[in-house]
């Protein structure tokens, strides 16, 4: 052993990250470790910082609407259709019911590749590469679906302002209900899997326990709440869209460790498939848009929407130009990240990634700047980033 | 004349080169049977020797705070001990180059080289992750070792001998695997322990501790502790072979029994949770050692009741 870890021999901090193989995106966690236990844990986020709510400052609104889907890669409808939403209430704009029927469809679609996204790399993060590899084989059923529905596998751009620009068509809708079929067979499977295997419920029952009242303190959401007995779902609790049409059952658990999570996430699997077949069934007909003004009328709003994650939020502010004056976006991961800190202490090394992943973190989609401080903790103005930045310019 | 038949033997066949390339194709065997049970499509028969190609022909970068001499010649003397262990064994159905009594615990001992050499080596860096590595390696080493030593010794204390040959020709006569089932399990699990196969790949959970304690590595070095692994996959298929099912008395009698080995190696790699360090340490001696003692006691009793 070198100096450098001799000194700190009282406090032997494990990094993980920024860059981490447990890492699919940038954040940097310190875990101070006895052994392999764990002692003390903390977290900095921020490393893909990308600028978006202020770039859509000088966007206008259309525009905006792409560049705000673009804030997540695995739930980039949600973005758009939190959006889209809080425009159009600004707009009072209304909306046809089979857009918003269609909203809903492709949502939880979204909501069957990201959980299966979730299973395998919670898999992978346990060594469970078999789960990994076959969780992510049957994920293609739904994007080759998404595909096939909105053209694009990733940012589907399904939303347009007052609509959606894609329809069910007859085949599509066979389609789509075979694969969910085939998927919900699949699913089925993979509930056994996590609740049957013995070696595997080593590395996830027990581990990670949130208890009800620290996950209401903390102020979880989505999936990670739920599985620890908090009854929390925007789809419910203030349904959006065609939710009021198309009810939703929430899926609770109460051992908040991480085998709940993942019994959580694939029996909302379930209730995906059940939501995806009610609605091709009952598709309402009529337009799939409305005309929607150039300028948005001045005012405020509130949107949220259940991510597969959690609650995605937005505020939205109108000066009645073209462009929105302010939008602020809070998604899921930050509102769980506390957890992964509070659950940490006390744990294995090797749970560490587990207890990161069972919150299904998405980092890019956290990262927010709300004031930029200089070294003395003096408040930095826009103006003067501007400077920094033409500084800097110069000086290469 | 003899000089060169020696070095012929130690350095080609059935010794060194031979040993290595063996080792590489059962490496990529074993890859490919675990993506193809994964669904995956899995590497090209020449991904193995690729590598080590790749990684001889890279800079080895010494990191600053390790001691440089140590840092070269672990890898050394890593694959020098696997590949003399090999030596003892009787490689592709041949005889062994080298036997005399109590060759057995030699080659074990040398087979454990390679872990002893790896967990030196993350000791030996500052990195966080090579240390906890070296931990895990250490600790795994002194899990799975008892046992697995035991039950290498079971079918030695049913012959009689500790002479590899010697066992081997008990296991030719008898059913040792039918005798002694649990000591072939323990054996065919402290393998996978040896190899660091997952389900006990904690060591170098990439997930964790990117990969391990030899995380510093990169090069050379790396491309011989990858050459020592490839080694002691086939001298721990064949001591296997020769003690459990059988012996091995041609060559095609070796490819057939290694490779169902193999079979089974993937498959419990295919269907295994990575385990814990304390998971690990757990199974071996809550249920590994005890049953393993549990076994020899059965083939003792037996023995004596023959005799």
């Amino acid at each position: 052993m070198s100096e450098a870890v001799v000194q700190d021999k009282k406090r032997f901090v494990v990094p993980i990250g920024p860059q981490h193989p447990a890492l699919k995106e940038p954040g940097h966690f310190e875990f101070t470790v006895d052994g392999e236990i764990v002692t003390g844990a903390t977290v900095r986020l921020g490393y893909a910082h990308r600028g978006i709510e202020k770039a859509v400052e000088s966007r206008n609104w259309t525009q905006s609407l792409y560049l705000l889907e673009r804030i997540c890669g695995i739930c980039s409808h949600v973005h758009a259709m939190t959006y889209c939403l809080g425009v159009e209430k600004l707009a009072g704009a209304e909306v046809p019911p089979r857009a918003q029927a269609i909203r809903v469809l492709v949502a939880e679609l979204e909501r069957v590749h990201s959980h299966l996204l979730w299973l395998g790399v919670a898999a992978h993060e346990a060594g469970f590469d078999t789960l990994f590899m076959y969780s992510w084989r049957d994920r293609e059923t739904v994007m080759d679906l998404l595909e096939s529905f909105t053209g694009n596998r990733v940012n589907y751009s399904a939303n347009i302002l007052g609509g959606v620009k894609c329809d069910v068509t007859p085949d599509l809708a066979s389609a789509i209900l075979k694969g969910v079929d085939f998927l919900e067979e699949r699913s089925r499977h993979y509930l056994n899997v996590v609740t049957t295997d013995e070696v595997f419920l080593q590395r996830t029952r027990g581990v990670g326990t949130m208890s009800k009242e620290v996950a209401e303190r903390l102020g979880v959401v989505g999936p990670t709440a739920r599985a620890s007995g908090v009854a929390r779902d925007i789809r419910i609790e203030a349904p959006y869209a065609a939710y009021a049409d198309f009810p939703v059952q929430i899926v609770l658990a109460e051992a908040g460790d991480l085998e709940a999570r993942f019994v959580v996430r694939i029996k909302e699997l379930f209730e995906s498939y059940r939501l995806i077949h009610e609605v091709i069934d009952k598709l309402p007909p009529g337009e799939l848009q409305t005309r929607m003004p150039r300028k948005i009328k001045a005012g405020e709003t509130i949107s949220r929407v259940e991510a597969p994650r959690g609650e995605a939020f937005y505020f939205i502010k109108s000066n009645g130009s073209d462009n929105p004056e302010r939008i602020k976006v809070r998604t899921p991961t930050l509102c769980n990240m506390g957890s992964v800190v509070a659950t940490a202490v006390g744990h294995q090394l090797a749970d560490m990634p587990m207890i990161l992943a069972g919150i299904d973190p998405c980092f890019s989609c956290n990262d927010r700047t709300v004031a930029v401080r200089d070294a003395a903790g003096a408040l930095v103005t826009w103006e003067s980033l501007r400077q920094r930045r033409l500084a800097h310019q110069e000086n290469k | 004349m003899d000089v060169l038949k020696t070095l012929f033997i130690l350095l080609i066949f059935p010794g060194g080169l031979f040993v290595l390339a063996n080792g590489m194709v059962y490496e990529w065997a074993d890859r490919k049977l675990v993506a193809r049970l994964q669904n995956r499509v899995g590497p090209r028969w020449f991904q193995p020797l690729a590598d080590l190609l790749k990684l001889l022909a890279k800079e080895e970068v010494v990191p600053e705070s390790v001691n440089a001499r140590l840092f070269v010649w672990l890898p050394i003397v890593a694959l020098a001990g696997v590949l003399t262990g090999a030596l003892y064994l009787p490689i592709a159905g041949l005889q062994p180059s080298y036997s005399f009594s109590g060759d057995l615990i030699v080659a074990v001992y040398l087979f454990s080289m390679l872990t002893l050499c790896t967990g030196i080596a993350g000791a030996n860096t500052n990195n966080r992750f090579s240390l906890v590595g070296a931990t895990r390696t250490l600790t795994q080493l002194f899990s799975y070792e008892a046992p697995f030593l035991l039950a290498m010794l079971g079918p030695a204390v049913a012959a009689g001998s500790w002479k590899i040959s010697d066992i081997m020709a008990y296991s030719s006569t008898h059913p040792v695997i039918l005798l002694q089932p649990v000591g072939f399990v323990i054996a065919l699990i402290g393998l996978m322990g040896k190899l660091e196969m997952r389900p006990f790949d904690a060591p170098e959970a990439e997930t964790e501790i990117v990969a391990g304690a030899l995380t510093e590595y990169s090069g050379r070095g790396l491309a011989l502790f990858y050459l020592g692994r490839y080694a002691e996959l086939i001298a721990g298929l064949t001591l296997m072979s020769a003690f459990y099912l059988g012996g091995i008395h041609n060559q095609l009698d070796y490819i057939v029994k290694t490779l169902v080995l193999l079979l089974a190696l993937a498959g419990v790699q295919t269907l295994m949770t990575r385990l814990r360090i304390d998971q690990i340490v757990g199974l071996w001696w809550r249920y590994g050692t005890l049953l393993v003692l549990l076994q020899w006691l059965v083939t003792l009793l037996l023995k004596g009741m023959v005799l």
